[in-house]
């Protein structure tokens, strides 16, 4: 552990850079455990195709030889980070081509969803959360807070399916490509809305409300204003959280709405038994999760003062 | 008192849908696996939920679909909870760099978004429905793990342990005897969670077509059967995207409650 200095800013540095430290050290463990499981638990790849008839016995030999899986797996595992160091996730068992490129390819379609997704949760989850708070005491809070708990529960593709049926019976049709926005903010917006509410709640007890009630601040102003800006950082790292929910429903909206994408691409990948392509884009995603958890702590620490002193 | 009301609901809902799914070939004499009338019927007086796309009794397939998401669903979090729970109470209790490597572990596994590590044991061991009931299984361990281990410490810190302790116990005999019996009203509510999530998790695998095997009707599967008739028979995927939602909405209550 590295002292934490007395001077503010350089104390904020190395917080930063611990912070970073071992958000490395765990994104690395999760791409040797990402290795080790596909390598370890399940079958040989080249079997699989051996049963599917898609390959014959010499070119097995040869393809296990390509792939590199007649070496030791301490030298497979070797040559996965050397590859992925140098940007090579390797190549499809099917078409040969490129994983990464086909990653790329696919990513703008998932990167369109899940941002317009998470814009749709985030507004969805405050116009939610600070509904409940207002009317607390009357019913419209208590329905807004059971709605809340309702879509944690509500699976996405059940959400999507729901949504397919209700286009189906309007008069004027939604576009659809709106729809699968719509869905995914609306799966965000549960979880998201359920926190708020959380901490609203929390905060509406705090000192500071009650001073500026004495100072006659209005009702609207004391919640928007002062005891929603001390949750801001809380809630910044629970959108970083999430990346998991927007992952998970990315995959599903895909399938439901039968549009491309990295989730189906995941899908097709493991019903072919085509292991580059799920372990380039598990590997991805676990870079990608830790990243923006990372970047969650940053902001709060940059924005909390309490959790400077803390640490 | 409302919220005791609303247990005794998810409660009697569960019991039901398990009494339904055990009882349902015994009420039942239609085969779910037989076309018995016209495809795609819609609901009326016989059969009661109409027909699926294959002219099968839809009432059976989604008894005999409860009856399968629930054992996977049940299998699943046995999995979890038994793994979590041993393996945090083995972190709570054991010497120090063994609570380290057991965390390094975790934070690892939980580094990787929960689904997709799903989809990742999916994949190492292949499609098929024994492997979904696995990966939901094992993938909801490292969360568990934590949450349990987090119990068993404040346990731990308790007076009654370093009386134990100071009176010679053997820690194995301080984990089973003490730390585990006092941690259980918690974990009680943690297995409730988790089963939850196994529900969810099952559904959202079998609905992804990784369940391999499409002629077992499990709730998942038939509700994405369903999904590309939802304009002349929505009540093929609406029916069982209900049940499964209401399921996971009780399971999560009664946990609620439990906490």
């Amino acid at each position: 552990m590295v002292p934490v200095s007395d001077r503010p800013r350089i104390r904020i540095l190395i917080l930063l850079l611990r912070r970073l430290g071992t958000g490395f050290l765990t994104a690395f463990a999760a791409l040797t455990l990402t290795f080790f499981i596909l390598r370890l638990v399940g079958s040989d790849p080249v079997d699989t195709l051996l049963a599917q008839g898609l390959t014959s016995l010499e070119q097995a030999e040869q393809l296990r030889k390509d792939l590199g899986l007649d070496q030791p797996i301490l030298n497979q595992y070797a040559s996965y980070l050397a590859g992925l160091f140098q940007g090579d996730l390797g190549a499809s068992l099917y078409t040969r081509r490129s994983v990464l490129q086909s990653i790329l390819e696919q990513f703008r379609w998932t990167l369109e969803l899940a941002f317009s997704g998470l814009v749709v949760g985030i507004l969805g989850g405050l116009l939610l959360g600070i509904s409940a708070s207002w009317w607390r005491e009357s019913s419209i809070g208590a329905f807004a807070a059971t709605l809340a708990s309702l879509l944690t529960a509500v699976p996405v593709a059940f959400l999507g399916i729901v949504a397919l049926w209700i286009s189906s019976k309007t008069p004027t049709s939604i576009p659809r490509t709106i729809l699968p926005t719509i869905v995914l903010g609306i799966t965000i917006s549960g979880p998201m809305a359920r926190l708020i509410l959380a901490h609203l709640s929390e905060s509406l007890e705090g000192p500071y409300i009650l001073a500026a009630r004495a100072r006659g601040i209005r009702r609207s102003f004391r919640l928007l204003w002062h005891a929603l800006r001390p949750i801001l950082p809380p809630l910044l790292s629970l959108i970083a959280l999430e990346a998991a929910f927007l992952f998970a429903g990315t995959v599903v909206t895909e399938t439901v709405f039968s549009r491309p994408g990295l989730g189906r691409l995941m899908v097709r990948a493991i019903l072919e038994g085509d292991y580059p392509v799920t372990q380039g884009l598990v590997t991805l995603a676990a870079l990608f999760y830790t990243g923006s958890h990372i970047i969650a702590d940053w902001l709060a620490l940059l924005f909390d003062p309490r959790l400077r002193e803390l640490s | 008192m409302r919220r005791k009301l609303g247990m005794v609901f998810s409660i009697g809902w569960i019991m039901g849908l398990v009494l339904l799914s055990v009882l349902g070939p015994l009420l039942m004499t239609l085969e779910p696996s037989q076309p018995i009338a016209d495809p795609l019927l819609s609901p009326r007086t016989h059969p009661p939920l109409g027909t699926d796309a294959l002219g099968r009794d839809f009432f059976s397939r989604v008894l005999y679909g409860s009856r399968w998401t629930l054992v996977a669903g049940s299998l699943a979090a046995a999995i979890t909870v038994l793994g979590g729970t041993s393996l945090g109470l083995a972190a709570s209790v054991s010497v120090r760099w063994i609570d380290r490597f057991l965390i390094g572990l975790i934070n690892a596994a939980l580094a990787i978004p929960g689904l997709l590590f799903a989809l990742l044991l999916t994949a190492s061991m292949g499609p098929g429905f024994r492997t979904v009931i696995l990966a939901i299984g094992f993938g909801l361990v490292p969360g568990y793990t934590r949450l349990a281990r987090a119990i068993f410490l404040q346990v731990r810190h308790e007076e009654f342990i370093l009386a134990a302790r100071s009176l010679g116990a053997r820690p194995i005999s301080i984990a089973f005897r003490h730390i585990l019996p006092n941690g259980l009203r918690g974990l009680m509510s943690l297995a409730a969670l988790h089963f939850s999530w196994s529900l969810m998790g099952i559904t959202t695998l079998t609905f992804l077509g990784l369940s391999g095997d499409p002629s077992i009707p499990e709730l998942g599967a038939l509700l994405n059967a369903g999904r590309q008739y939802i304009r002349t028979a929505p009540h093929l995927s609406l029916i069982p995207g209900t049940i499964i939602s209401l399921m996971v909405l009780a399971v999560y209550h009664i946990s609620d409650a439990l906490d």
